[in-house]
């Protein structure tokens, strides 16, 4: 296990420069090499899942080793979709995606670090998880986390292309589109589309989470730290999602909407990250039962 | 007229602009923004704890503030309330304000009206609904429940009773752990047999040669040279062809048996030369070494000793003291069978003695020298006794006495009531009669190199002494480790149970511990009563409730001490049924919003220019350019 773990992540990080380099050096053959380098590593991924749930003899999302080792599945199982979509169905140039793809293999290879650091033995299932509810709602959000890691790594991408780019902005309005200039200018237009397909599993997820809280404690909402801070996370994505109605309200410029709207994605996905894996550091998580085991 | 008629336009307009405020996105997002901060500060600051809490977490000043604007317990407080309300107003005003009767409205309605349900269906909830928990105690039954936070009794109209609960377990789970000492780190290693793990931090690789889930030490004699260094003999009794005892005598160590019933003792000795051959077979005739007493006064010099014998009366010299022994034991507890016929598990003596106070008897256990001073009244408190019975103290009429030397002789004598009656010569497997009795004494082997092979085998046979079924038999695991270090290989038994094992240079130690039997499941069996007639029973578990009435009574806690009772929440929700079609017709909406809609919107539009059927505020919304 801990072998295939180790190669797992060295084909992730191989994905990492394989992006790179498609993106600096944009040759067709270069595109299929990145993505077989990640799917490879995608494969292996999902044969450490379905080792571990055959060992385990539940689904592997229960505890703090499993959750890191099948986030990192959800997040290259959800890019790969995203690309071959991308390429195959809306057939535009991957340029349109670009350098994401590195960004969340590092995020991918991050998971799988941790998930080397974890205790890895097998732990039975305590009572309140033993529950049908537990796949899906922990699918829910793992693919929602997912899609939402991309929408931050498209906000980074815009926000970095907007800077480098600030001198020349007024170049930027006048350039006809349809060209490469403008192409890439369009990050924050995919980070929404990634926001939109990763913003109902959050619903579904928090709204599954509320059904199983009522069947196994009684109580829909508990105000515990998890329900409370994905209640925030929800929060922050809908604002996000209601912004681009309230700004042309404001006086604020329409060039600098779109930073704005990168600017809270830039803290959206923290926030969704502290709600997986940081609520031990809340000072109110000591009462909470709802938290990974140390 | 027109004076009259000009309020109302103001306030017509007023209207419109309060509207105009309460339909706004503005406001939905500065609702939302305040919830999230809200929702912030009330994990990052402690809630619903005593002030004193806040006062010693916080300080006096910050402390009072806190609870001024209701921080100490924002979920709960009238402002978040308000936020609430503020909220569901602005659903509602801005979906009125929208409502258009269009297919791709749906989702915006569905969505936004759902939220307003599930608000509203938690107002129902809270206003009429029922919220409490009540313990049962195992086999006995409540008509009643408390509420929840202030424990008031409320009667439920029927009774419940918990017929059973119970904790499953898990079977125990076992984990091997290295420890490396100067660096301070523990590992948790795989188990898996054959597989070479190298510990972090040190030179060493373990491999796991063995596992045996319940094993036991065996201990096999071997014999380990020639040369008689721990002589031993295993020795078989019988009486009419058949075996009384079997066992090792060893010469240098548990060198007697005694057998109460018959009133025998045999022992083995070792000679060097056939001088002290001899000798020993005399010494046997002799009554063996008897137990003695020591009497100590304390606070002089005096000392005595005595043979423990009954009627043993002497009188202390400097002292008045005259001690007289009245009785002895090998075994306290069996002191009214006969002497020969007891172990020596608890020798005593009693003695009485009589000084210028009068007399006065206490028992003296060897094992417990000043036991008496402690527990009983006792006059002469400056008499110390000391009893001490040599190891090999019998008081048997027969005796049977073993003697071996270098030079290859070796006898057995048959000694009775203190006189020789035989001496002859032993050799291997050959049934010899003790003179007088039906027994015979064979001497099956001979070891004069005795030692004990220590083998670790899966352990079989019942569970005798064990007070539970098979099935909840845990047993007593092992592996087998192979350390490949510096020192080069080899391989010890870790049992699990045992303290950690330190490996030679003591800075690296592996532990094969138990890790906690895990709980599977709580169960109460539940039944229902209403006037006397079970109306339902049911086994509840966590995630399996039971429901009668309206009320739901959940598993959500027990007993901690002694298992005794079940704790149950029990809950009322009238207003399930308007949550439950918040929640499916919000997942509904922003699913057709957000997976339905595009494609739905192209389809009804084909042909048509974008910039034709999308509105500019759309546009806005959706990112399109």
């Amino acid at each position: 296990m801990d072998f295939m773990l180790k190669l797992t992540l060295y084909v992730y990080c191989a994905a990492i420069v394989a992006y790179i380099v498609r993106e600096v050096w944009r040759a067709n053959t270069m595109r299929w090499v990145a993505f077989g380098v990640l799917s490879s590593g995608f494969i292996l991924n999902t044969i450490l899942v379905l080792t571990r749930w055959a060992e385990a003899h539940h689904a592997p999302m229960s505890d703090k080793f499993e959750s890191f080792v099948f986030f990192a599945w959800s997040i290259a199982l959800v890019y790969l979709i995203f690309e071959l979509v991308t390429i195959f169905i809306v057939k535009v140039h991957e340029s349109r995606i670009g350098i994401i793809g590195a960004l969340q293999c590092v995020l991918i290879a991050w998971m799988i670090y941790f998930a080397l650091q974890t205790d890895s033995t097998i732990k039975e299932l305590p009572p309140a998880l033993q529950s049908n509810w537990l796949v899906t709602h922990v699918i829910c959000y793992f693919l929602s986390y997912s899609a939402l890691s991309m929408s931050f790594s498209a906000a980074i991408v815009y926000l970095i292309h907007r800077w480098i780019f600030s001198g020349k902005q007024k170049v930027a309005d006048v350039v006809e589109s349809g060209s490469q200039f403008k192409k890439d200018y369009s990050f924050d237009k995919l980070a929404y589309i990634a926001v939109s397909i990763g913003f109902p599993f959050l619903t579904i997820g928090l709204i599954t989470g509320a059904i199983w809280a009522k069947g196994a404690w009684g109580t829909y909402w508990g105000w515990d730290p998890k329900e409370i801070w994905s209640l925030i996370s929800w929060l922050v994505y809908l604002t996000y999602m209601h912004l681009p109605l309230m700004l042309p309200k404001t006086s604020i410029k329409k060039s600098f909407r779109p930073i704005l709207l990168s600017i809270i994605l830039l803290i959206a996905f923290p926030i969704v990250l502290f709600t997986f894996m940081g609520l031990h550091k809340l000072p109110t998580s000591a009462d909470s039962d709802h938290i990974y085991a140390e | 007229m027109a004076k009259a008629a000009e309020p109302q336009q103001r306030k017509s307009r007023n209207d419109s602009k309060v509207w105009e405020i309460l339909c706004s996105v503005r406001l939905a997002v500065i609702i939302i923004v305040t919830m999230a901060v809200a929702c912030i500060l009330g994990t990052v600051i402690l809630q619903q704890k005593s002030p004193e809490e806040y006062v010693g977490r916080y300080g006096t000043g910050i402390a009072k503030f806190f609870s001024a604007i209701q921080l100490t317990d924002i979920f709960h407080s009238y402002w978040f309330s308000l936020l609430l309300i503020l909220l569901c107003v602005n659903l509602g005003c801005c979906t009125v304000k929208r409502w258009r009767n269009k297919v791709l409205m749906i989702g915006f309605l569905v969505t936004h009206i759902s939220i307003i349900l599930i608000l509203v269906g938690c107002v129902v909830d809270l206003l009429t609904g029922v919220k409490g928990g009540v313990n049962i105690y195992e086999g006995k039954s409540v008509d009643y429940y408390l509420t929840r936070p202030d424990y008031q009794k409320v009667p439920l109209g029927f009774q419940v009773f918990c017929d059973d609960f119970v904790i499953e377990k898990h079977p125990p789970k076992y984990k091997l752990i290295t420890y490396v000492k100067d660096k301070d780190k523990q590992k948790a290693v795989s188990l898996k047999v054959g597989k070479k793990i190298s510990i972090p931090g040190t030179n060493y690789a373990a491999t796991v040669k063995e596992l045996i889930d319940d094993a036991e030490v065996l201990h096999e004699p071997i014999n380990v040279s020639d040369e008689p260094d721990n002589p031993a003999l295993y020795i078989q009794l019988s009486a009419n062809d058949n075996v009384t005892a079997e066992g090792w005598l060893l010469a240098k160590d548990r060198n007697w048996y005694n057998d109460t019933q018959r009133d025998l003792k045999i022992d083995y000795v070792w000679a060097d030369n056939d001088e002290a051959h001899e000798r020993l077979i005399n010494a046997a005739a002799k009554n063996s070494t008897k137990p003695t007493l020591e009497i100590r006064i304390e606070g002089t010099n005096i000392v005595k000793n005595v043979l423990v014998e009954k009627g043993n009366k002497v009188s202390i010299e400097g002292t008045d003291y005259v001690i007289e022994i009245k009785e002895f034991a090998l075994d306290y507890s069996k002191r009214l069978v006969p002497l020969s016929e007891q172990e020596p598990n608890n020798p005593a003596v009693m003695v009485e003695i009589s000084g210028p106070q009068g007399k006065d008897s206490r028992w003296s256990f060897s094992k417990y020298p000043d036991y008496q001073d402690k527990a009983h009244k006792t006059i002469y408190k400056d008499v110390k006794l000391l009893c001490t019975v040599p190891e090999n103290f019998s008081d048997a009429k027969n005796r049977v006495r073993i003697v071996q030397n270098r030079s290859g002789k070796q006898t057995i004598t048959y000694i009775k009531d203190g006189k020789v009656i035989s001496t002859i010569d032993w050799v291997l497997g050959q049934n010899y009669n003790i003179a007088d009795s039906e027994l015979q004494i064979r001497i099956v082997k001979y070891f004069p190199s005795y030692s004990l092979k220590k083998t670790v085998v899966k352990k079989t046979g019942g569970h005798e002494g064990h007070n539970h079924g098979p099935s909840e038999h845990h047993g007593n695991p092992a592996i087998l480790i192979e350390m490949e270090g510096p020192r080069g290989k080899y391989a010890e038994w870790v049992f699990a149970h045992t303290p950690p094992h330190w490996y030679p240079d003591n800075n690296f130690a592996v532990l094969y511990e138990q890790s906690g039997m895990e709980i599977k499941d709580y169960k109460s069996i539940l039944r229902v009563v209403e006037n006397g007639k079970t109306m339902v029973t049911k086994t509840i578990e966590v995630n399996n409730a039971l429901k009668y009435k309206g009320f739901v009574f959940y598993q959500s806690s027990y007993d901690p001490e002694g298992e005794r009772y079940t704790g149950l929440q029990v809950t009322k929700n009238p207003g399930l049924l308007v949550v439950y079609t918040g929640f499916i017709l919000l997942c509904l909406g922003i699913v057709f919003i957000f997976y339905v809609k595009p494609f739905l919107r192209r389809k009804l539009n084909k042909g048509k220019k974008i910039e034709e059927y999308y509105s500019e505020e759309e546009m806005l919304a959706e990112h399109i350019e």
